[in-house]
C-alpha cells in the first residue's frame, strides 16, 4: 500500500467516523423536545439541563459507538421515559406543592421508577451478553433519562426513583437469570 | 458493509480494500484518467461518510456503485463547464508559457477582433460584466449575483457567437 493509498485510506476513516457521529447526533436530537418540556416545568432548569446534556452525550456516544452500546440504547430509553415523563405529566396538570415538601412528587417517581424497572427489566439486553456492555449502557440510559425528570423533586425524588428502578428491574432480571 | 453499518471498526480495512480497486475500475471505465482517480477517492469518502446510514435490505454493491455514478457525473458536468468557461484553442491565454508564434499572434487578434464585436451586439451592461470577468475584477454586487450576471452574459455571448458564425 503506498503513501497515496495510506492517506486516502485515514482520509476515509475519518470520513467514516464523521458520518457516523453526524448520524447519532441527528437520532439524539430526537430527545431535544421532551428535555425542553422538562425544563419548562421546573422551577430551576439547571439540574435538568446538565442531566439532559448528560443523557444526550451518553446516547450519542453509544450510537456513534454502535455495536454493543448500540444495543442498550433503545431499552434504556423505553425504561428511563417511564419516570422522566410521570413528574412532568403531573407537575404539567397543575398539581401545586413546592418542591421537597409534598408526598405525592416522591411517590410519582417511587412509582414511575417502578414501572420503568418493570420495562428495563424485560427489556434489557441479557447481562452477560457482550461482556455487560449493552446492560450497563441501559441502565445507565434508563437512570439519566429518569433522574431528569425526577430531579424537579431534589435528591429525594431521585433516591426514590432509583430504588423504584432497582425494584422493578431486580425480580424480573433475577428470574431470567435463573 | 452491514458489519461497519452496524458500528464495527475491523470491517473497515477488508471494506476498503474490496471497494477502493472496484471504484478506480468503475470510473475509469466512464472517466479520463486524470478525473477517474478523484472521482474515485471522492466516492470512496462519500461511501464511508454515509456507510452508518446503509440500509442492509439493499444491495451494498450497487448503493455503492451509485454513489460512484453521481461522482461520475458531477465530475463530468464540471469538465462541461471548465471547457465552457476556458477560452478557445489557440487563444493566447489557451498557449501557455511557449512563445507565441506569428501564425497564433494573428490568430489570436482575430479572434479578439470578434470577440469585441460580438460584445458591441450584447447588450452594455452583459460586454462590461463579462470585460470586468476576463480582467478577474467584479462589480459591487454580491458573488453569487455577479456569477448570474456572467452565465447569463456568456449564454447571451454563445448565443450571437453561433448565429453570426463568429463573424458579426
Amino acid at each position: 500500500m503506498d503513501d497515496r493509498e495510506t492517506g486516502l485510506k485515514e482520509r476515509a476513516r475519518r470520513a467514516y467516523e464523521r458520518g457516523r457521529l453526524a448520524g447519532a447526533a441527528r437520532r439524539s436530537v430526537l430527545l431535544l423536545p421532551v428535555l425542553g418540556a422538562a425544563s419548562l416545568c421546573c422551577p430551576s432548569p439547571g439540574a435538568i439541563v446538565a442531566g439532559g446534556a448528560g443523557l444526550f452525550a451518553v446516547v450519542t456516544f453509544c450510537l456513534w459507538r454502535g455495536q454493543e452500546f448500540r444495543l442498550g440504547v433503545r431499552p434504556g430509553l423505553v425504561a428511563g421515559f417511564v419516570p422522566l415523563l410521570l413528574p412532568i405529566l403531573v407537575q404539567a396538570i397543575g398539581h401545586a406543592c413546592a418542591p421537597g415538601r409534598c408526598l405525592l412528587f416522591p411517590a410519582v417517581c417511587g412509582l414511575g421508577g417502578l414501572a420503568g424497572g418493570v420495562a428495563l427489566g424485560i427489556l434489557a439486553p441479557h447481562p452477560r451478553e457482550g461482556r455487560g456492555i449493552p446492560f450497563v449502557t441501559a441502565c445507565l440510559i434508563a437512570a439519566l433519562a429518569g433522574s431528569v425528570g425526577c430531579v424537579l423533586y431534589g435528591l429525594f425524588g431521585l433516591g426514590v426513583m432509583g430504588l423504584g428502578l432497582l425494584l422493578g428491574a431486580g425480580p424480573i432480571l433475577a428470574a431470567r437469570r435463573a | 458493509m452491514e458489519r461497519l453499518a452496524g458500528g464495527d471498526r475491523a470491517s473497515f480495512h477488508p471494506v476498503f480494500a474490496a471497494l477502493w480497486p472496484l471504484l478506480r475500475r468503475f470510473a475509469a471505465r466512464h472517466l479520463r484518467p486524470e478525473e477517474a482517480e478523484d472521482a474515485a477517492q471522492e466516492a470512496l469518502v462519500k461511501i464511508f461518510f454515509r456507510a452508518a446510514g446503509f440500509d442492509p435490505s439493499r444491495s451494498a454493491l450497487a448503493w455503492a456503485l451509485g454513489i460512484a455514478a453521481f461522482e461520475i457525473r458531477t465530475a463530468r458536468r464540471r469538465r462541461q463547464r471548465r471547457r465552457e468557461v476556458s477560452p478557445p484553442d489557440g487563444f493566447p491565454a489557451a498557449a501557455g508559457d511557449a512563445a507565441p508564434t506569428p501564425e497564433s499572434e494573428a490568430i489570436a487578434r482575430d479572434l479578439e477582433a470578434m470577440l469585441e464585436e460580438a460584445l458591441g451586439v450584447l447588450r452594455p451592461e452583459d460586454a462590461e460584466t463579462l470585460r470586468l470577468y476576463a480582467r478577474g475584477n467584479r462589480s459591487e454586487v454580491a458573488a453569487a449575483t455577479f456569477r448570474k450576471r456572467v452565465e447569463r452574459a456568456i449564454a447571451r455571448l454563445r448565443t450571437v457567437w453561433r448565429t453570426t458564425d463568429g463573424r458579426p
